[in-house]
């Protein structure tokens, strides 16, 4: 009863974090400085045209009404109109998002090898050369911004060794060949991004691991090294670090934004950009919501997960 | 003259070679490298051969050359000078954006640790909130909220950096904030009757500088990439700034014919960050704290 309680109690707090990002990002775009209007025509709008726009957006109500207008059709999931294009504005999003899923996925893919495999090397030769050379490696890779390895990347694999693709345009037509040729750079980025965090983090809590004294047991019972690297170290280690898969989720919410425009992918964070170019408001705010919407669920997801896994928390 | 040689008495510096040799090995080799970019952000502008927006420096996209270290863009322009002169700028935003943010951050937060309430109940909703939004999303918002009259201003650049940061370095300053206000020199001075003004200036503060410290170089090392960022994506400073990212971006059309105007401010931008992350993590391990290096 009191686990259902701290669980209630947790997604009531995750809506209240969220109606509160609905406020900011309102209030950030519409009621701050100026009007829409004049910010979607630019500096040198005549007076009438401004009004024109004004009543068509219904911009004359009250900030309040407007808001409460705004925030019913995101419950509703009326997202209302671009006002670049003129078309729904759930309809610009679907296809985008299913586009950041795939690369998502994909980089995920990429990223599980990229994280287990230099880490294992490193606690397997803790303090020797290759630990060494691994560690520097992924602190330059650290400090290395996503759109500078982006750049890099790119240089390597279409100047260079030209393999893939420099811009990665796809669209409903593209076959699957096209979708896998597009999105490997993309996700190769973000996957590198994410690994280098998790690297670390894995290193670190394997060599912890493995001097403990379960292990030593293992090792003096006789059993091989691979069985008790991959089946009692590994297994341990891999707590810790679930946690930092949790925050790379939330960066691969706006990482996705720069690396999708180095690449110019069709995706969710292209359009945000695209769209803030633009002034398309209602775009705008229906991405940036998403992306809260997102980072909240998966936030509530993690903790909902570590209540019902520690038990001193349910007595809480 | 007495002739007889005194030996000099021990000077001030004297005592700070073996202190220096006790530190890290990270903290040392990021010193060093944020002594090398200060200093050449510091005298660039005096020895640079060309100015950062001079154009016909030399035959355009004519590559890496002793004249011409990181190449020549298509305007004619020497990015080395362009790099070099782009030094103090990339810094003196970070710092100052950074700083603006620990500021407001820790004050917020310690005081909402230390009083408690309802005050605390809704700052921590609100920063929650902010934290929700990816951070380079928040900053493109805040960039777009503020309009076309102010886009590409340095100011604007300082407050976003602030404003990203603030609600993280808050949270942080809250939670030692809570745990310091248990201690008993902060029950003494409550029924002193201090103020909680006066509680945080006094005990809450001197208590947290080394959290705040190590958060500061921490999230000042992310600063760049972060300004950077903003510039690649068309958002940040205006050209013709020499701000690394916005170089990045503008010479990436060109990186075909000579990757280099590309891959030297790339050089700066990340070596000023690895120095950055070393300092830190070396800061961290000096002060007894850990750290981890690039989570936002």
């Amino acid at each position: 009863m009191t686990i259902f309680k701290l669980v209630i109690r947790r997604s009531f707090m995750s809506a209240v974090t969220l109606l509160l990002v609905s406020l900011i990002i309102f209030s950030m775009l519409e009621v701050l400085p100026g009007d829409v209007a004049s910010r979607i025509l630019g500096r040198d709008a005549t007076a009438e045209s401004l009004e024109l726009l004004r009543v068509e957006l219904g911009l004359n109500e009250p900030a309040p009404v407007r808001y409460l207008a705004w925030l019913g059709g995101l419950v509703t999931g009326e997202l209302g109109q671009s006002l670049a294009s003129s078309r729904p504005v759930s309809e610009i999003l679907a296809p985008r998002i299913f586009n950041t899923l795939l690369l998502s996925a994909y980089a995920f893919l990429i990223y599980l090898p990229l994280t287990f495999i230099p880490a294992l090397l490193q606690a397997i030769n803790r303090d020797r050369a290759t630990d060494h050379a691994f560690s520097v490696v992924t602190l330059v890779l650290l400090s290395v911004p996503d759109f500078l390895l982006a750049t890099i990347l790119l240089l390597g694999f279409v100047v260079m060794l030209p393999l893939l693709p420099a811009i990665s345009l796809v669209d409903h037509s593209s076959s699957a060949w096209e979708y896998f040729r597009a999105m490997t750079l993309p996700a190769l980025t973000l996957a590198i991004v994410m690994a280098v965090y998790a690297v670390r983090m894995l290193r670190d809590n394997l060599i912890e691991v493995l001097d403990s004294d379960y292990i030593r047991m293992a090792e003096l019972k006789g059993l091989s090294r691979a069985r008790v690297l991959l089946r009692h170290a590994l297994p341990n280690a891999l707590v810790p670090t679930l946690n930092v898969t949790a925050l790379n989720l939330a960066y691969l919410i706006g990482g996705v934004v720069v690396v999708e425009k180095v690449f110019s992918y069709p995706g969710f964070g292209s359009l945000l950009v695209d769209s803030l170019q633009l002034r398309d408001l209602p775009v705008v705010e229906a991405t940036v919501m998403i992306a809260a919407f997102v980072y909240v669920v998966a936030n509530l997801i993690a903790d909902v997960a570590a209540i019902l896994l520690n038990p001193r928390l349910r007595t809480g | 003259m007495s002739g007889e040689t005194l030996s000099a008495p021990p000077g001030k510096w004297t005592g700070l070679l073996p202190l220096w040799r006790q530190t890290p090995l990270s903290f040392r080799i990021g010193l060093i490298v944020l002594l090398i970019h200060v200093a050449v952000a510091v005298t660039g502008p005096f020895w640079v051969p060309y100015g950062f927006s001079q154009m016909g420096t030399g035959r355009p996209l004519s590559g890496m050359s002793w004249a011409h270290p990181f190449g020549v863009d298509q305007l004619g322009r020497d990015i080395f000078s362009r790099v070099v002169y782009g030094g103090h700028l990339v810094i003196l935003l970070s710092i100052s954006g950074t700083l603006l943010g620990l500021v407001v951050g820790a004050v917020l937060g310690l005081l909402s640790g230390y009083v408690g309430g309802w005050f605390d109940e809704i700052l921590q909703r609100v920063l929650e909130a902010l934290i929700s939004i990816p951070f380079l999303v928040l900053a493109l918002l805040a960039i777009a909220a503020a309009g076309p009259e102010l886009s590409g201003n340095p100011v604007l650049i300082v407050l976003v950096v602030a404003l990203v940061y603030a609600p993280r370095i808050a949270r942080m300053a809250r939670s030692v904030a809570v745990e310091i206000a248990t201690r008993d020199h902060v029950t003494v001075a409550r029924l002193r009757g201090e103020s909680a003004w006066s509680v945080m200036r006094r005990e809450l503060l001197p208590n947290s500088t080394s959290v705040l410290l190590v958060e500061f170089a921490l999230r000042a090392g992310y600063a760049p990439v972060l300004i950077g960022s903003l510039g690649f994506l068309g958002f940040g400073l205006r050209p013709p700034t020499p701000e690394w990212g916005l170089m990045i971006s503008e010479n990436r059309a060109l990186i075909i014919i000579t990757p280099i105007t590309v891959l030297g401010p790339g050089l700066a931008l990340a070596s000023l960050v690895v120095g950055l992350n070393l300092f830190t993590e070396g800061l961290a391990r000096i002060l007894g704290r850990t750290v981890k290096l690039g989570v936002q």
